[in-house]
């Protein structure tokens, strides 16, 4: 809950739903929580306003509420979390569109816009929008398969529900439900598709997405990829089938899995077959992960052909560090990284001695520490001697880095970043307003020319409307707008490693 | 007072010795420098070329997508519009566009929602408002100060003002949202032919300023 993060979220609202949720969000994380009462008088906004920003806000899961002293009203809160979700949305589609397809890409779609939604009314919807797509070729059967299977492998699941056993309908406690795979009637749907309406099914039970399920997905990803980076794709696949393994008896979260006997491992590579070299070097993998996979695999015993767990925590540590390494060396050069990385692995370590094992000019090296220093990368911890009687002169500084903290100064720089590249893509925008509405208004007017068949001859005059140097400035800004989207999602990458290493307590 | 004896001045300066741990000789010291540090530094080192795949495109043109679309529905809290007072050619299109939107309420599963961010909520509260009027000894005050002021029309007012405060008060105990709307009409049409009514309206605004201190919040 630091300022930078305040700024982020606030400008986050401001991108995707607009200058009053901007303001009502940013209220509510200056203030925690508060009632609509409180709200209407800080921010100075029409009562209206405060209650249409507040559907926003809670119709998205960006904020929560809970009844106030007076029960009547509800206290409302911001979560802050979520709003910084809004930014990963892509990188859900990505990921749902390379694992299920298209009919599943869409649904997901469909819902993170819908933020939640009936079955009936999300497939229905779905296939109306997809009719006339011949090259899709979507069906509301397959699409009905698709969203059964995302139900089952928990990419989506069921919405909380308002508890209605408590009197008080003022204001609803929302309670999460089980997800309980529907079953879906195929004639029913093909009904709703021909008439249209959604009047005839009764269906009350709302689907959100699972945000957390994606980001089992990505973990998985990373530490495949990391695998396959350090050893080669063999061990990736091996990583792959250890994390199945790990499904099967532990927490997906879990610091350290439950114990999978090798036998299973063998068994399982076995049957995936594909790949001789790795069936025929299981053993040799294996070892090889332990011993070189950057701590992501353990062995803790040797019953039953070698037991193995894998760390969550310890995996989520060295991408960390690696994240750490990286920014360091980006920010200060390489050098700098030298000495970080130096007493990342003396733990405590003396000012002299870093010069000596860092093999830096005296000057230089005491420079960069105290540049790391300066920039929290790094920590001191004055050792005085009681005896002595001189004052600094005698005392000994060790060095050292905080692993947490030093990610939290990761993560600032990462709020503080993410927060310049928003603001800096809605400066650009606004200041290419007209042209870049002009531009808009010229393509649909072409595209519903060659809709109509019109000569080319028309067609050219409309789009000479827009000039060579308005070309090149719309160009110039399109190349800079993209590059600081981009720029959102890799930010948005590392905060997920971030992110991860804070879900492991201390 | 021992440590006072050391070096004159401050006690905040360093000495030789300490001077030299930290790496800076004799005669280095630089000047201290008065200006403010540039607000927009340069950078020390160019950043790493962002990857550029197909993949990110995607993700760029569905963020935009996503975007757009959000932009679009009621989501989007719009400001009420300020004019300046001068007309423009595109003012005509300007409110097309958003006599289009306006209306529209966000769909929200609104069972899951605080009563007060359902759509009829507004109403429930005006009555609510309504409602502090019952208040016998506020009446009375709010009367006689009437009394005092008006001569001719008095007693009809009063009438129809009980009038309105006796359905508002059926209304509230059962909730018929026709019922509702019937007196929300009703009241609106006396409201705008009366000018008596009128007249009151303003007493129930000096009082809804009352409601507010009350209600106010406690630091």
């Amino acid at each position: 809950m630091s300022h930078q993060l305040g700024r982020v979220v606030s400008e986050i609202l401001h991108r995707y739903f607009g200058e009053l949720v901007q303001q009502v969000g940013n209220d509510l994380f200056i203030y925690g929580s508060k009632p609509i009462s409180m709200i209407v008088k800080t921010t100075g906004l029409p009562r209206k306003q405060v209650i249409e920003s507040l559907r926003t806000l809670l119709k998205f899961d960006l904020a929560s509420f809970e009844p106030s002293v007076h029960e009547v009203v509800a206290d409302y809160k911001l979560l802050p979390d979520n709003v910084l979700l809004l930014i990963r949305y892509p990188r859900y589609l990505l990921q749902i569109k390379s694992k299920y397809g298209t009919e599943a890409e869409l649904l997901v779609e469909e819902l993170l816009q819908q933020a939640t939604s009936t079955a009936t009314g999300l497939l229905v919807t779905v296939a109306t929008k997809n009719k006339d797509d011949k090259e899709k070729n979507i069906t509301i059967l397959k699409l009905k398969d698709t969203f059964v299977s995302l139900a089952t492998a928990g990419y989506i699941q069921q919405a909380p529900v308002a508890d209605t056993k408590e009197g008080s309908s003022d204001v609803p406690s929302l309670v999460p439900v089980a997800t309980i795979v529907p079953d879906l009637d195929s004639r029913q749907l093909i009904h709703a598709m021909t008439t249209g309406s959604l009047a005839d099914i009764k269906d009350n039970i709302y689907w959100k997405v699972n945000y957390d399920r994606f980001h089992q997905d990505f973990r998985d990803d990373i530490m495949v990829k990391a695998m396959t980076r350090r050893i080669d794709d063999n061990a990736g696949e091996l990583m792959r089938l250890l994390l199945q393994q790990m499904y099967l008896s532990s927490a997906a979260w879990a610091a350290e899995s439950n114990p999978t006997p090798a036998l299973d491992i063998r068994e399982a590579v076995r049957r995936a077959a594909d790949k001789s070299l790795l069936s025929q070097h299981v053993d040799h993998y294996l070892k090889v992960l332990e011993e070189n996979g950057a701590g992501f695999v353990r062995r803790v015993g040797d019953a039953g052909g070698g037991q193995l767990v894998v760390c969550g925590r310890r995996a989520a540590g060295r991408l960390l560090e690696a994240v750490l390494d990286h920014v360091v060396t980006e920010r200060l050069g390489s050098n700098a990284a030298r000495i970080f990385r130096l007493i990342r692995t003396k733990k405590y370590i003396e000012e002299d001695d870093i010069q000596k094992h860092a093999m830096l000019p005296n000057k230089e090296c005491k420079e960069l520490t105290y540049k790391l220093l300066e920039e929290h990368f790094i920590s001191v911890q004055p050792m005085k001697k009681a005896a002595s009687s001189g004052a600094m002169a005698k005392a000994i500084y060790l060095y050292h880095i905080k692993t947490h903290d030093v990610a939290h100064t990761a993560q600032e720089l990462c709020y503080r970043a993410l927060h310049n590249c928003l603001r800096r893509g809605a400066h650009e925008r606004n200041a290419h307003a007209r042209l870049r509405d002009k531009q808009r208004r010229v393509r649909t007017i072409v595209h519903g020319m060659r809709m109509r068949g019109e000569p080319q001859q028309n067609i050219d005059d409309v789009e000479e409307t827009l000039t060579p140097p308005e070309l090149a400035v719309l160009k110039d800004v399109e190349k800079r707008l993209k590059q600081l989207s981009a720029a959102e999602l890799e930010l948005d990458r590392n905060l997920f490693i971030l992110n991860w290493y804070f879900m492991y307590p201390k | 007072m021992a440590g006072r004896g050391r070096g004159r001045g401050g006690g905040l300066s360093f000495t030789q010795e300490q001077l030299q741990a930290l790496g800076i000789a004799r005669g280095e010291n630089t000047t201290a420098t008065l200006a403010p540090p540039p607000l927009f530094p340069k950078l020390e080192a160019k950043p790493l070329p962002l990857s550029c795949d197909a993949a990110t495109d995607y993700m760029l043109i569905v963020k935009d997508q996503f975007i757009e679309y959000l932009h679009e529905t009621p989501a989007y809290v719009k400001p009420n519009l300020r004019t300046d007072g001068i007309e423009r050619y595109s003012d005509k299109y300007k409110q097309l566009a958003l006599d289009a939107k306006q209306g529209k309420v966000l769909d929200c599963v609104w069972v899951n929602m605080p009563a007060e961010l359902r759509p009829q909520a507004s109403k429930i509260r005006m009555n609510s408002r309504k409602r502090k009027l019952d208040d016998a000894t506020d009446i009375n005050k709010k009367l006689q100060t009437l009394e005092k002021k008006e001569t001719l029309d008095e007693n009809a007012e009063v009438e129809t003002e009980n009038k309105d405060e006796d359905t508002v008060k059926k209304e509230n105990d059962d909730d018929d949202e026709e019922l509702e709307d019937e007196e929300e009409q009703e009241y609106e049409i006396d409201e705008g032919t009366d000018y008596a009514n009128n007249y009151f309206d303003n007493g129930e605004d000096y009082d809804e300023e009352d409601d507010n201190l009350d209600d106010g919040p406690v630091y």
